[in-house]
């Protein structure tokens, strides 16, 4: 595969992702552990994007999109993070993931809101036409909003392949404790998944259930 | 193309246009029209258009259950109810089927299957996202067509054949199997990656983890931290100290 073809296919995927969010199909290709896996896939190095998934769903795990909540958007940030997991040496992959997702995903979040600001300047313009029941008028809006969302994830995928690229670029071998960050990204991840689940178990008897399967999990890692 | 199925696809971009003040209610209009041209097709075009604008005012559920108030909302108009009665119908929906769909979908079988996934996907790779990917999809098609097919039965009996439905057991059991699972999940991806780390790395990691969760949690804190912005204080301090200690 040409690496123009690769870019090309992972500037694609992207974009994909980041619409999977919100607009269409909401089938999972946008959660970071499908997004970056595949990434790392297209970028040469499965186990890079798999690691760079691994971590940042984690922290994917903490957001409830619910109604107007105002969430970071992990979608394209898990491909540009898989893709550069992908290029660096793998003791570094999940803390480059975190350098490249995480910012990636509050700057997502931010486009996001500025999205749905221009969706509804979109309705005001047609609101006349959608008051009078014009079925095109409702077709227009969401053809516009789609390929606004494409549009938007079409750049975020741009900077962040860059971004990756970019960190691709670094002498690892120079930073002999580069490692912290790997271990750093985890804590973040464990920091937003455990507190996730904690608050969305509540009071009752989902706590036992979290208790039980963190003692399973912790069995496993023990006797593996 | 029949306007069930035509509905149905449409369903999957229910908030291609999504805005804070009519939430998806303009991509509901855009699910139901193909149903309401069906409806309206030997009345006055006057009624399909009031039908199609009441159907795309403000509405808010979970994406996936959409269908359900689409459904309703043409039995409905089929069944010649005043708009004021639809547009009410509309608002009673919206309520229960974006708490419902929450507790089933997002707080329920999704973080459930990624927690399984992220256990399997060590051993399995790629073809534990591909079974991910399936399973989570055929469950979406096919919540969306119940949801559809139970509204244009219904009608306005709806709410209470939702109360009936295997929903409100089914999320309850959805957010049990996310809350295990993604239990087992967390000790297993961290020791994916901090294999080959010390012990003393590993715990210092773990320990900072579990302070950060108690942090997010605290009601005197929680509303300012969260773990996205743990993780960039995180990662910023271990850049500088990588770079402090090259």
């Amino acid at each position: 595969m040409s690496e123009a073809f690769r870019l090309l296919l992972l500037l694609l995927w992207g974009t994909m992702a980041g619409l999977d969010l919100v607009s269409v199909p909401q089938g999972l290709l946008s959660r970071p552990l499908v997004a970056a896996t595949v990434a790392g896939l297209i970028a040469g190095d499965l186990a890079g994007g798999l690691m760079a998934g691994m971590v940042l769903e984690l922290y994917a795990l903490d957001v409830l999109p619910i109604g107007a909540s105002r969430y970071p958007d992990y979608s394209v940030a898990a491909v540009a993070a898989g893709t550069a997991a992908a290029l660096v040496p793998s003791a570094v992959a999940a803390g480059v993931a975190g350098m490249i997702g995480l910012p990636l995903a509050a700057l997502g979040g931010w486009t996001l809101q500025a999205l749905r600001r221009r969706n509804a300047a979109s309705v005001r313009r047609r609101l006349d036409r959608v008051a009078a029941g014009e079925a095109r008028a409702i077709w227009e809006l969401q053809r516009n909003g789609f390929f606004r969302d494409a549009l938007r994830s079409f750049g975020l995928a741009l900077v962040g392949v860059g971004a990756a690229l970019l960190v691709a670029q670094v002498r690892w071998d120079l930073f002999p404790h580069a490692r912290l960050v790997s271990w750093a990204v985890l804590a973040g991840g464990i920091a937003a998944a455990l507190g996730g689940a904690i608050r969305s178990a509540g009071r009752g008897a989902r706590r036992y259930w979290l208790a039980c399967g963190l003692a399973t999990g912790i069995l496993v890692v023990w006797f593996r | 193309m029949s306007a069930r199925l035509e509905a149905l696809v449409r369903l999957m971009a229910v908030q291609a246009s999504y805005t804070y003040e009519r939430m998806a209610g303009i991509g509901v209009g855009h699910a139901a029209t193909p149903l309401l041209r069906d409806v309206f097709a030997a009345r006055p075009a006057r009624e399909r258009r009031e039908a199609i604008a009441r159907s795309a005012d403000f509405f808010n559920s979970h994406p996936y259950l959409a269908g359900v108030a689409v459904g309703a909302v043409v039995k409905a108009e089929r069944d010649g109810l005043p708009g004021l009665v639809i547009s009410r119908l509309r608002t009673a929906l919206s309520g229960p089927l974006g708490s419902l769909g929450d507790q089933l979908i997002w707080a329920g079988w999704v973080p459930a299957l990624i927690g399984i996934t992220l256990i399997a996907a060590p051993s399995l790779g790629i073809w534990a996202i591909v079974a991910l990917l399936v399973v989570h999809n055929t469950l979406r098609v096919w919540i969306s067509a119940w949801g559809l097919d139970l509204g244009l039965r219904e009608g306005l009996g709806v709410g209470a054949a939702l109360q009936r439905s295997w929903l409100p057991l089914g999320a309850l059991e959805a957010q049990r199997a996310a809350a295990l699972a993604v239990g087992a999940a967390l000790p297993i991806v961290a020791s994916r990656v901090l294999t080959p780390a010390t012990s003393t790395a590993a715990a210092a990691a773990v320990a900072a983890g579990i302070i950060g969760a108690a942090l997010t949690v605290v009601p005197a804190t929680r509303s300012r931290i969260t773990g996205l912005r743990l993780g960039l204080v995180f990662v910023g301090l271990a850049v500088i100290a990588a770079g402090v200690l090259r």
